[in-house]
């Protein structure tokens, strides 16, 4: 009987135990089912164009940080809505055969091509400089993507300082993206939409994403693959100022 | 304090004693006979009598006595521990064959894992944890044990208020440890009270070090400069290794699981000359396929937790050269390999490989003078060699390549002397040569250092023990600086203790921030030393290489670089009310002053910025501390500890109050569009510090199968990762790593009277994993033995 009673003495702790144990794994398992989710809202909005993970000239940030090597700077390469069209310019060849056109409508220039250009023929730093797109602009509008429902007036366009859109070092600065001094890291400036007056005369919105390949939320290493642009844009074809 | 003392009615008889004999060092053996009684005087049947160092263990019988056999001469201890007694430890230098009485005071506990109150001397350091006035917890080899942790970092980041984390910034490699709130760069690590070398981007990685041979781990929370100098701004991690048995021995033991982790160990240890000196040697080899949390993004060969193989091996000597010198000396050599794979797809693949080495040399003189006054002589030297490489697969480019060394010598002189019972004093002085490998960048890089302390305890009256101490420490690239620290504990009852404690602590510029000039060609800026910065910008400007310069932020930090400090602060009170119940609630205020940052001074026509260094003016580690313990029942212990924690950098709160850019940017929530304009309330606070960190245990032993279950669940308050609104602080939609709950579970079976035990190791048994928590694995699942010879 004493035996007895010593085992179900010790059971009884067993069982307490087991009902911490169980207690505590339901609790948690609660908690623990929702990772990995992505909180950010989706980027397709059913009329916009999105582009995933545009490579860059990756070959030229790869090589980027080797001791002792003259690094090349990275090649341009241009961009046209119209059909997605990505156009590499690595020789004059190349340069006299698409810089003064029409048939581009974004370059993507500078260190890991994160100066975006559009192309226009006036600003003797564009690469459409001298060209014919002489009647496009550029206009930031401090507002997300979505909310821009509308281009703005033809005299905001022309009045217009927006040239190069790179890095914003400053309040007053167009760019699109920062970059954290802590981390190295690009990051995408929130509500940053650029309305766009296009060589043919269309309206247009953009918006700059993310630079890094696969746009993670988060950069968990130094050595992420970049430039990949992610970005998203929607043109007006019937010639209206809707967006 | 050793309250367990009052308490425990403890009456030792050694016979024949008196009989002083020169004859002691002849090879005799010896016999301890005991018996084990309550209050009453009845025997206690069946408790269990471990004898340490050697670990001999036997049962009382019918009579309650026990008896060891076949003794050297030499100083046991004794730990007793039965069913609803408190357990006892007790010290028994043996020079003939003794016997021994013990009275166990009545308790509810009665679980193995002794918590010894008694701190233990340290063989050859005496500076003592507690006189830094700041809290510390000491980790026992047997909680280790109980653990079942393979890695220094397993062990810590199971603790209230310290975690491992890593730092993207500095590398796919960089892991640090966390201290209340303070980031591994403030954190000293020590192995035996000497520090060790090895830092990535400031950060000590704890998996360097195996746990196989450490008898203790000692924390310390808060500024603790006044026990070690610079670098313990914000803390220290001292690492007790093994030091030698009486009888000779040996153990090993064998881990394999999950991710092929292997972990085997090989110790040895043996007195030698008829039991004047002693000697240990120990021998862990750890290897690990590494882990990937970030499947969604990352190919499946590649690793964000590195796999890695790991060898150590440590001796330990001590040889009693007189009858009050000993002499010490320890040896330790690590070294680990590791090749990383990270790729985002086939054609874009980074190879990362490190090879460290780390080695450890100590000789110690430990003397005991006629008036009690105790000298140690010690010596040290350490060097750390580490060398990185990273390529692109595909395309055979290198990305990055780094090698360093660095290596100390140190002399340090230490005393300890007790004038009256109330009274006794800790102090010492030396100095410290730090040498880099690298010298021809410039100038040569040594970092010469002297110091000279005295800690002061002292009980004025009966309840009250107060503490003081000070340091002073001088380097050759920086200034002379004083840390004090002062402690007072205060017996309110016999079961409340009240505690309180202020300390000091610093870090000092190192050379690189005063007077290096480094060209980082990966990112493609400049860093010039704050003493060099307006020669430099001169220089540049002359050339007419400069583009712009911000002579506002130049005049400020030129020349003009101050140490980093700490004010750490807290109070706190310990309650035991009953058997049942230890409790402890502390809170801690950390202020740091001075903290050293980047800071663009310039920009150049053929590199983009030119950055240089400065003291922001102020950040904050504040919260509260609580911890309990309860014997549920005779079998079943149950703890917890909570730590609340705010982090805050100041200079942010200005920032965002001043408006100026970026930090004027509006707050926009990304789901709902919505945005407003930032006030101080929507900055979270620094990186990596969650608010809530909750760490619960429960403890079971079923006694008649000698098994003990071990569960411990780390449950975390989410925490900032990183910045990605771009307004350089963090807000609610920055990047966080969510709340989580790790539970890890030891089932430990011991057999043959302890000789072998069985272990079952199951770490975080929910498999939770994140993608910003790059170090944590998945579930992992380990099983292996140990065994232990002991010569009979």
């Amino acid at each position: 009987m004493k035996t007895l009673q010593i085992i179900l003495n010790e059971c009884r702790s067993i069982f307490l135990l087991g009902k911490v144990f169980f207690g505590l794994l339901f609790i948690l398992s609660l908690s623990s089912c929702d990772k990995d989710e992505d909180p950010r809202p989706a980027l397709e909005d059913g009329k916009s164009t999105v582009i995933y993970d545009l490579a860059g000239d990756i070959e030229a940030s790869m090589a980027e940080g080797v001791e002792g090597k003259e690094n090349r700077p990275f090649y341009t390469f241009l961009f046209r809505f119209r059909d997605q069209k990505q156009v590499w310019i690595k020789t004059k060849q190349d340069s006299l055969q698409w810089l003064k056109t029409n048939d581009w409508d974004l370059a993507f220039t500078g260190p890991y091509n994160s100066e975006v250009y559009v192309n226009n023929a006036n600003d003797e730093f564009n690469p459409g400089y001298e060209g014919p797109a002489s009647h496009s602009a550029v206009l930031l509008l401090k507002q997300s993507y979505q909310s821009v429902i509308a281009a703005p007036s033809d005299e905001e366009f022309d009045q217009s300082e927006v040239t190069k859109i790179g890095w914003a070092s400053s309040e007053s600065s167009y760019g699109w993206f920062r970059y954290s001094l802590s981390t190295h890291i690009m990051q995408a400036l929130p509500d940053r939409t650029y309305a766009i007056r296009l060589p043919d005369g269309k309206y247009a919105k953009l918006q700059l994403i993310n630079a890094y390949k696969g746009n993670p939320p988060a950069v968990t290493n130094m050595n992420w693959p970049a430039p990949y642009y992610t970005f998203r844009y929607y043109v007006q074809q019937d010639g209206s100022k809707n967006l | 304090m050793n309250q367990a003392i009052f308490f425990i009615k403890l009456t030792v008889y050694i016979t024949g004693l008196s009989s002083f004999s020169l004859l002691a060092y002849a090879q005799e053996l010896y016999q301890i006979k005991g018996r084990v009684l309550d209050k009453s005087g009845n025997a206690i049947v069946q408790a269990t009598i471990i004898l340490l160092p050697d670990r001999h263990t036997t049962l009382t019988d019918k009579e309650g006595r026990f008896s060891f056999d076949k003794l050297y001469e030499g100083t046991y201890q004794l730990r007793v521990s039965s069913v609803g007694y408190y357990p006892i430890e007790q010290d028994l230098p043996l020079k003939k064959s003794s016997s021994v009485e013990l009275t166990m005071r009545p308790s509810e506990a009665s679980i193995t894992e002794v918590s010894v109150q008694e701190r233990r001397r340290s063989v050859d350091n005496l500076i003592k944890a507690e006189n830094s006035a700041m809290p510390v917890k000491i980790i026992t080899r047997r909680e280790i044990e109980l653990m079942g942790s393979r890695r220094l970092d397993e062990v810590m980041k199971e603790q209230t208020g310290i975690a491992v984390v890593n730092d993207i910034a500095g590398g796919s490699r960089a892991v640090g440890v966390q201290i209340q709130g303070f980031s591994s760069n403030y954190v000293m690590v020590l192995i035996d009270g000497q520090p060790m070398l090895g830092r990535n981007s400031g950060n000590f990685d704890l998996s360097r070090i195996s746990v196989t041979n450490i008898e203790r781990i000692e924390i310390i929370k808060g500024a603790s400069s006044c026990l070690y100098g610079s670098d313990a701004l914000g803390g220290a991690i001292n690492i007790i290794t093994r030091h030698g048995a009486v009888a000779p021995q040996a153990h090993a033991s064998f881990l394999y699981g999950t991710l092929n982790t292997i972990d085997a160990t090989l110790e040895a240890e043996t007195p030698f000359a008829n039991q004047r000196g002693s000697v240990v040697f120990s021998g862990n080899y750890y290897r690990t396929d590494g882990f990937n949390t970030d499947s969604r993004y990352l190919t499946e060969e590649s690793t964000t937790f590195p796999p890695y193989t790991n060898y150590s091996f440590q001796g330990r000597t001590r040889y009693r050269i007189t009858k009050n010198g000993t002499v010490g000396f320890t040896g330790r050599y690590a070294a680990r390999n590791s090749k990383m794979i990270n790729g985002w797809s086939d054609d874009i693949t980074i190879e990362d490989t490190q090879t460290d080495q780390d080695v450890n040399l100590s000789a110690s003189y430990d003397h005991t003078f006629h008036s009690g006054l105790r000298s140690m002589t010690r010596y040290y030297f350490t060097r750390f060699h580490t060398a990185m490489q990273a390529q692109w697969l595909r395309q055979g480019i290198l990305a990055d390549a780094e090698e360093f060394g660095q290596q100390v010598h140190r002399v340090e002189q230490q005393f300890a002397y007790s004038p009256i019972r109330t009274v006794k004093f800790t102090g010492g002085l030396g100095g410290s040569i730090e040498i880099m490998d690298n010298q021809d960048l410039d100038e040569e890089r040594s970092l010469n250092t002297a110091f000279a302390f005295l800690q002061t305890e002292w009980k004025p009256i009966d309840g009250i023990l107060t503490t003081l101490g000070l340091r002073y420490d001088y380097t050759n690239v920086y200034d002379g600086r004083l840390s004090p620290s002062f402690g007072l504990q205060y017996h309110i009852s016999p079961t409340l203790l009240a505690k309180a404690g202020v300390g000091a602590g610093f870090k000092a510029p190192d050379y690189k921030m005063r007077y290096q000039v480094f060209y980082n060609p990966a990112a493609n800026y400049l860093v010039v030393g704050s003493d060099r910065i307006a020669d430099v910008i001169q220089a540049m400007e002359n050339s007419g290489e400069l583009s712009f310069k911000n002579s506002y932020m130049l005049n400020l930090v030129s020349g003009n670089l101050q140490a980093e400090k700490s004010l750490s602060n807290n109070v706190g009170l310990v309650w035991n009310p009953n058997s049942k119940w230890q409790s402890e609630v502390s809170a801690f205020y950390h202020r740091i002053n001075n903290q050293i940052n980047t800071i663009i001074v310039g920009g150049t026509t053929s590199f983009s910025t030119v950055y240089s260094y400065r003291n922001l003016p102020k950040a904050v580690n504040k919260g509260f501390e609580v911890s309990t313990t309860y014997q549920a029942t005779v079998n079943l212990q149950l703890s917890a500890g909570y730590q609340y924690l705010i982090a805050k950098d100041l200079s942010v709160l200005d920032s965002i109050r001043a408006g100026g850019w970026p930090y004027n940017q509006t707050i926009n929530n990304p789901v709902t569009g919505e945005s407003r304009e930032p006030t101080v309330a929507d900055y979270w606070g620094i990186e990596d510090r969650s608010r809530h960190m909750l760490n619960l245990k429960a403890l079971y032993e079923y006694r008649p199968w000698e098994i003990n279950f071990n569960l411990r669940a780390n449950i975390r308050g989410k925490y900032p990762f990183q910045e990605t609104t771009s307004n350089q602080f963090i807000d609610e939609y920055d990047e966080f790593v969510p709340d989580h709950v790790l539970l890890n579970l030891t089932i430990e079976k011991n057999l043959w009277n302890r000789k072998l035990t069985l272990r079952l190791i199951a770490d975080n048994l929910l498999n939770f994993t994140h993608r910003n928590m790059l170090g944590q694995p998945g579930r992992i699942i380990l099983g292996g033995l140990s065994y232990r010879w002991m010569k009979e």
